[in-house]
């Protein structure tokens, strides 16, 4: 499966919101996503695509949209 | 670039020039109004004490400085302030002092007062709870403390025994001690060095500053106290002799002290004694001992500027509630010996006008409280003073002794 | 005599960026002066260190040649290796200095020899170097730039917490001249605005009106009005003596050409708790986001020890808000305190779900807000009443009059 389907899969089973059309998105701002949720995103993603995101990774000015979550997962898959 | 400096920048260089130039400009001084004089000359508050402005106006109109502590601020009737109101004396009185002053804040309180008051008047109302072991209660010292005052005394300091005593003084308390330039300059008049011209230029710059404030700020934080003089006024009659008004103090004493065997003001008896507290106080003052420390010398500092100026002073030694002393246990016979300890000091060297009130404590309505003169004993210090200061100035004599700066006279006994 | 403790007093300031001027040229040239910055810091520190304080800059000597020593051997260490167990112990004792610190007012008369003015927060840049070289996202850390990072002049002593990568990076790079113009004008700003806080809002509710309600409070004892007084001036003066603070450190770290995170964000217009801790000391509270919530959370998770995800954060936020509490000081109050906000940001999330669940039922507007508003504002100043040990000395210790 493609990396963009998996994390709008992820981020649908998190928030129970399809962002399929709604890729730039804050995700934080909008209340969407929180610390839990991101840590379940994480292990998500090391379950789904085997890609091994550490906590320190994490900073939120580059995983705050729908794009932006692909965008980081294309480059440390 | 410049452009955007000076955008942000700017606001910041003017700001700065406004604010120097408010400081450090010689600002006209503004004639304070008649209201604003005679409201300070009731306010018995920090900043007025501490100031010039208000003191030096008062001065130069017709009013005659009252030095003293708490009892200032007991304004019934029969004070000072409302007597000479009600009865258009020739005088008004400026109220110096609160709870807390002491000879030492005097002394500096004095210092920008002192060219107005040469060949003039004061009252001076000296307290015996001053003279404890340890003097000026550092933290009171602190809250009445004024740099203008103290710059003031420092430019004019000189190599006496007097100045280095001061100065030493002034060390030992800690608002002057934190303030790095005077405290510098404290040390050099206790070394009896003379001050350095860039010391004395930098203190001149300071007094500029802290009269510019005094000019702005004085008129903030001064407390009203005219109602309660308007509301004694109103209970005078017209037109009373010294006698009248005591048959009318004692009157009035009769009818505030219903609560208590004491003779004390039912209000501060309610607030202060009340609710068991008096049971604690039994005894309390079984230690007391007025007869030595540093307050000795601290008011020696006031008599040698006294001396100095010329200036005429009536001392009023205030007597302590007879009943009160009993119940708390305070010797009288120490209490005589400290007092007689202060009239030699002021008569050994020509005060002469010393109104020693120190035996009335027993007398009905003399006094309002436990130490604080009221009612009667108003009427007989107006007794005294409004002839004093109505009067033609005589001229006086004072004698300083140094002797009463050294150690040897703080730990003397006088009197049997 | 100049105070020397950090922003203490208006002389601090003037004698601070005189102090700074050359560097100020250098940056507005494309130019940092490393030497003549590093020498700057150091007087500064070690004037913070002189007079009585002398002891406590002994402790900051011995305290950073252990952390040097500790990361720098952790950092070769994980070149090669990734154990678990040495991870563990490396952040034990960068820690143990700190710990040794806050538990020894609990047990002995005097404080611990190890303390000095700051230690908490160096420890926090520490630790998190030693957790992000386990991540790997520190690969490289030369000694002298952690020394830099950890010394950081202006932050010393009380945050705000920077993060490593961030300031290496803000460090290398030289601002452009423009850029650079308007870091020095938004440290004005910042300057001025901590003036206002600290030295007239920040004094007139902590010297003026503190003391006041506090003696009214003690004279009353037990629940009164001065003590709700007490409650909201002490929150008062909390923050605006710390936001006036945070301010002073941010603009120096400006005029130095270093961006250090801001630490306060109108934390009082929060809607909620959890709104609440991403405005109020935001360096600390996202440093114990990121490096003890969500740590516990993905080991939680991933070891699968607790199955319910709702029971997960639950426990997280408990973890966090306990080690936050012992932080500040081992004490019934502090811990209390985060006992406290552990418990309303747990209710907070409850209540989350359910406005989530029932959207349609539930009003929104601007009142339903305002109201938000003002019970996270009542909830936080009650947690600050806790925090401030006022309720420790009107129940547990005798007036002294």
């Amino acid at each position: 499966m493609a990396i963009d389907t998996t994390v709008l899969n992820i981020l649908q089973d998190l928030t129970g919101e399809d962002f399929s059309a709604r890729g730039d998105e804050n995700l934080f701002d909008a209340g969407l996503l929180d610390s839990m949720d991101t840590v379940q995103l994480l292990l998500a993603l090391q379950d789904e695509l085997s890609i091994n995101v550490p906590v320190s990774e994490f900073d939120r000015s580059e995983w705050e949209t729908p794009n932006k979550i692909i965008a980081k997962v294309a480059s440390l898959s | 670039m410049k452009r955007r400096l000076w955008q942000l920048f700017g606001p910041l260089v003017c700001a700065g020039v406004l604010v120097l130039g408010v400081l450090l400009a010689p600002l006209p001084l503004g004639r304070l109004s008649d209201s604003a004089v005679a409201s300070a000359a009731l306010s018995m508050s920090p900043n007025v004490l501490a100031g010039a402005r208000a003191k030096n106006q008062a001065l130069s109109r017709d009013y005659v400085p009252f030095f003293g502590s708490s009892e200032l601020s007991r304004l019934d009737p029969f004070h000072p302030a409302v007597l000479a109101a009600k009865y258009h004396r020739s005088y008004r009185p400026f109220l110096v002092g609160a709870a807390g002053t002491q000879s030492l804040t005097h002394f500096l309180t004095d210092q920008s007062m002192l060219k107005q008051l040469r060949h003039k008047k004061a009252v001076f109302i000296v307290s015996m709870q001053w003279f404890t072991r340890r003097g000026q209660d550092p933290r009171a010292f602190d809250f009445f403390y004024s740099p203008l005052e103290t710059v003031t005394w420092l430019l004019a300091a000189k190599n006496t025994v007097a100045d280095r005593y001061a100065a030493r003084r002034l060390l030992t308390m800690r608002a002057p001690s934190k303030d790095a330039q005077l405290h510098g300059a404290l040390l050099t008049v206790a070394a009896g060095q003379p001050l350095g011209d860039t010391a004395r230029q930098l203190l001149r710059t300071r007094l500029q500053m802290l009269k510019n404030e005094d000019e702005l700020f004085s008129r903030f934080g001064v407390n009203a106290h005219e109602r309660e003089v308007a509301a004694g006024e109103k209970l005078l009659p017209n037109q009373a002799t010294n006698s009248q008004l005591d048959a009318l103090a004692e009157q009035a004493g009769v009818t505030h002290t219903r609560s208590n065997q004491l003779g004390i003001d039912d209000t501060f008896y309610r607030t202060r004694l009340a609710n068991g507290r008096m049971a604690k106080l039994a005894g309390s003052q079984k230690h007391f001992d007025y007869r030595f420390g540093p307050e000795y010398s601290d008011f020696q500092l006031l008599l040698s500027q006294f001396a100095k100026h010329d200036i005429d002073v009536q001392f009023i030694i205030p007597p302590i509630n007879a009943k009160w002393a009993a119940y708390t246990g305070l010797s009288q016979a120490k209490y005589a010996q400290a007092v007689e300890k202060l009239k030699t000091q002021l008569k050994g060297q020509g005060f002469k006008r010393v109104l020693d009130l120190s035996q009335d404590g027993g007398q009905p309505y003399f006094m309002q409280d436990t130490i604080h003169i009221g009612w009667r004993g108003w009427v007989k210090v107006d007794k005294v003073v409004a002839p004093f200061l109505d009067g033609k100035r005589q001229p006086v004599h004072y004698m300083l002794n140094d002797h009463f700066f050294t150690k040897s006279w703080r730990q003397a006994v006088v009197g049997g | 005599m100049i105070d020397w403790q950090p922003y203490a007093n208006p002389q601090y300031f003037v004698v601070l960026l005189a102090a700074l001027v050359p560097l100020i040229i250098g940056l507005y040239h494309g130019r940092r002066l490393h030497i003549y910055e590093t020498l700057a810091s150091l007087l500064f520190i070690v004037m913070m260190f002189t007079g009585t304080k002398w002891h406590e800059g002994f402790a900051l000597i011995g305290y950073v040649v252990f952390q040097v020593a500790l990361v720098q051997g952790y950092a070769r260490y994980r070149q090669t290796h990734n154990g678990t167990a040495v991870f563990v112990l490396a952040v034990l004792a960068s820690i143990a200095p700190l710990a040794v610190v806050k538990l020894t007012p609990a047990i002995a008369v005097h404080p611990s020899i190890l303390g000095f003015l700051g230690i908490s927060y160096l420890t926090f840049k520490s630790v998190q170097c030693v957790m992000e070289l386990r991540d790997g996202t520190i690969k490289r850390l030369p000694a002298l730039s952690f020394l830099r990072f950890l010394l950081f002049m202006p932050t010393i002593s009380s945050g705000p917490i920077d993060r490593y990568r961030r300031f290496e990076a803000d460090y290398a790079q030289v601002p452009t001249q423009a850029a650079y113009v308007e870091m020095l004008g938004r440290a004005l700003r910042y300057l001025f605005t901590g003036f206002v806080y600290k030295y007239l809002l920040g004094y007139v509710f902590g010297t003026l009106l503190l003391p006041q309600v506090a003696h009214a409070a003690l004279v009353r004892g037990g629940l009164s009005w001065p003590l709700v007084g007490y409650m909201y001036t002490y929150s008062m003066y909390l923050f605006f003596d710390f936001a006036g603070y945070s301010l002073f450190a941010v603009a120096i770290s400006l005029v130095m050409g270093i961006d250090t995170p801001m630490n306060f964000n109108r934390p009082f217009l929060a809607g909620n708790i959890k709104d609440f801790w991403n405005r109020w000391h935001m360096s600390l509270s996202f440093w114990f986001r990121d490096f003890v919530f969500m740590r516990v959370t993905f080991f939680i998770m991933k070891h699968k020890l607790i199955k319910n995800r709702i029971r997960v954060s639950q426990v997280a936020y408990l973890i966090n808000f306990l080690v936050m509490g012992f932080w500040h000081g081992v004490t019934w109050y502090y811990i209390v305190y985060g006992l406290f906000h552990a418990g309303a940001i747990i209710i907070n999330d409850l209540w989350l779900r359910y406005k989530k669940r029932h959207k349609a039922q539930l009003p929104h507007n601007r009142w339903t807000q305002a109201l938000a508003i003002f019970i996270t504002f009542n909830v936080v100043c009650f947690s600050f009443l806790i925090f401030s040990g006022f309720l420790d000395q009107l129940w547990f210790s005798p007036m002294h009059h």
